[in-house]
């Protein structure tokens, strides 16, 4: 029946639908760029939902544990032949993205027999310098996009659009506490503005979801510091640095527990 | 599938043929000289923190020295060293292999791979590369040394051509120079002031310098020091912080004080 390409468009609009109501609950996860390297943030449930690919890059997703695995492995296996067949420094983000991840991504996409990936995901490569960062983010349809400085996953694109201008109206951070406090902010107002999204009703959602444009009215400050304490008070805060002065040829570090403590912010921490 | 975490195993799907990696001897028999391609000297030898690895520079090929800055020490990950004596290409392809196998397997099952695991795989390059190394054109002889997390010790681990791993209880040597400083240590563990593991860094250093240069007294093929030229041997040392290399300075400063004098 869906032989006919109207029949097609159809069914791959239902696959938004779908899809875009799969990821309504998910976490927001947040990459900043700085001095020091790069700093991923998201919280979880149990399930990490950010690995180390290779030497220099970090990936971080949102969606099913299951889809996510599966292309991590593609990612990885794609990074390390690659790495040991020509040389460690060739094995860029870029490509990567571009030749490993969006065309696996997209045809499950289109291939409307079969399952999608419900997953979105970004890519984080550190440079030796700040501005050799790389950003990648994925879609579930296997649209990517390079983003500066600042990257994030979250329910729509129009949560997206009012993060980056939230950025962009930020002062850039300078320490790996710095960076933290900014990237727990705007996973807070990701995580609020997803929530006020997901309660709307379909209609209104879907013109929210089909709209790209920045959400005009972001949550005020107390309310971001009660939903970061609110969370953090249940989930698992979960920090990954790529640290650009490791001095080694491996960036990767997870910030262990007793690490963040001191670092975040007093009036973010949950009271118990 | 790298489901379980093999590279070797992606490597092959991806079209990489073994006998590319490790090539088969077909023909060349003839010109291999398995007694002049292990031209080197390599050793390991515990001391009071840990692993001391060292190796010379010097690479031959016959008489002919190649080249005399070689680092035949090589850091296969944060804890293990892999000191070689043999076919440099061999060689290094091996060390690059492992180097790549324990990356993946870290990162895909997302824990270290064990420290019985890490010599099993080197045992298995070994044992696949055995038709090259019968014929002289592919011989490797290695020593592998790392830090044990889970038993909390340093250990050493030497091989015979064919892949067999024998545990050393307190040094291995490999190479044509090795019979000499071999010699010095049994000695010094026998009669010596006391036995060698138990020096502190300072002293098991100046003695790793002492040794390398009685085995490039005995042996053309080893380069010892060469002070003139800024020449040291590659020593690394492998202890509960990791693998760290000791800096030529040290070495120089040490060389100037205590061995040539």
């Amino acid at each position: 029946m869906y032989e006919e390409p109207y029949r097609w468009i159809e069914a791959v609009a239902n696959r938004r639908n779908y899809l875009d109501d799969q990821f309504s609950q998910g976490n927001p996860l947040v990459a900043v760029s700085f001095a020091k390297g790069i700093l991923l943030l998201t919280v979880n449930r149990g399930t990490e939902k950010i690995y180390e690919i290779y030497d220099r890059i970090a990936l971080g997703g949102m969606g099913h544990p299951a889809d996510l695995e599966k292309l991590r492995y593609t990612l990885l296996d794609m990074a390390h032949v690659e790495g040991f067949q020509r040389s460690p420094s060739d094995v860029t983000v870029a490509r990567l993205m571009k030749n490993g991840l969006a065309p696996v991504i997209k045809q499950a996409f289109e291939e409307i027999y079969k399952a999608p990936y419900i997953t979105k995901v970004l890519l984080a490569e550190v440079g030796a310098t700040q501005d050799r960062d790389r950003l990648f983010s994925i879609n579930y349809d296997g649209m990517y996009e390079e983003q500066k400085e600042f990257g994030l996953l979250a329910a729509s694109p129009s949560i997206r659009e009012s993060l980056v201008e939230e950025w962009k109206a930020q002062e850039r951070p300078t320490t790996l506490q710095n960076a933290l406090e900014v990237s727990l902010r705007l996973w807070g107002i990701a995580s609020l503005l997803q929530a006020s999204t997901s309660s709307l009703d379909a209609e209104e959602e879907e013109i929210a979801s089909a709209t790209t444009a920045a959400v005009s009215t972001l949550p005020d400050d107390e309310a971001i510091s009660a939903r970061i304490q609110e969370t953090l008070a249940k989930e698992t805060l979960e920090c990954v640095l790529l640290d650009r002065e490791s001095g080694k040829m491996e960036t990767y570090r997870t910030l262990t527990q007793s690490e963040l403590q001191p670092l975040i912010p007093q009036y973010l921490i949950p009271a118990s | 599938m790298g489901q379980q975490g093999d590279f070797l195993q992606v490597l092959q799907e991806q079209g990489y043929a073994m006998d590319t990696l490790f090539p088969s001897s077909k023909g060349s028999s003839a010109l291999a000289h398995p007694e002049l391609t292990t031209g080197t000297t390599v050793f390991a030898m515990k001391y009071a923190d840990g692993v001391l690895v060292a190796g010379d520079r010097r690479a031959t090929a016959g008489n002919v020295v190649m080249y005399d800055r070689t680092d035949k020490v090589l850091e296969i990950d944060r804890f293990s060293v892999m000191a070689i004596a043999g076919v440099p290409a061999t060689a290094f392809e091996m060390a690059r292999v492992l180097e790549h196998s324990f990356k993946y397997y870290r990162r895909s099952q997302l824990q270290d791979l064990s420290f019985e695991g890490k010599l099993r795989a080197l045992s298995t390059l070994l044992k696949n590369n055995a038709p090259a190394a019968l014929a002289g054109t592919g011989t490797v002889v290695p020593v592998y040394a790392g830090y044990d997390q889970l038993e909390g010790c340093g250990k050493i681990f030497f091989y015979d051509i064919l892949g067999a791993e024998f545990e050393a209880v307190e040094y291995a040597v490999s190479g044509s120079g090795s019979s000499t400083i071999r010699g010095i240590l049994y000695y010094m563990n026998r009669w010596g002031t006391g036995p060698v593991a138990g020096l502190n860094e300072e002293d098991a250093l100046i003695f790793v310098l002492r040794l390398m240069t009685s085995a490039a007294e005995f042996d053309s093929a080893t380069g010892g020091v060469d002070a003139q030229a800024q020449l040291y041997p590659i020593v690394k040392r492998v202890s509960a912080e990791g693998v760290r290399t000791i800096p030529s300075d040290r070495l120089k400063s040490l060389y100037s004080e205590k061995v040539l004098t």
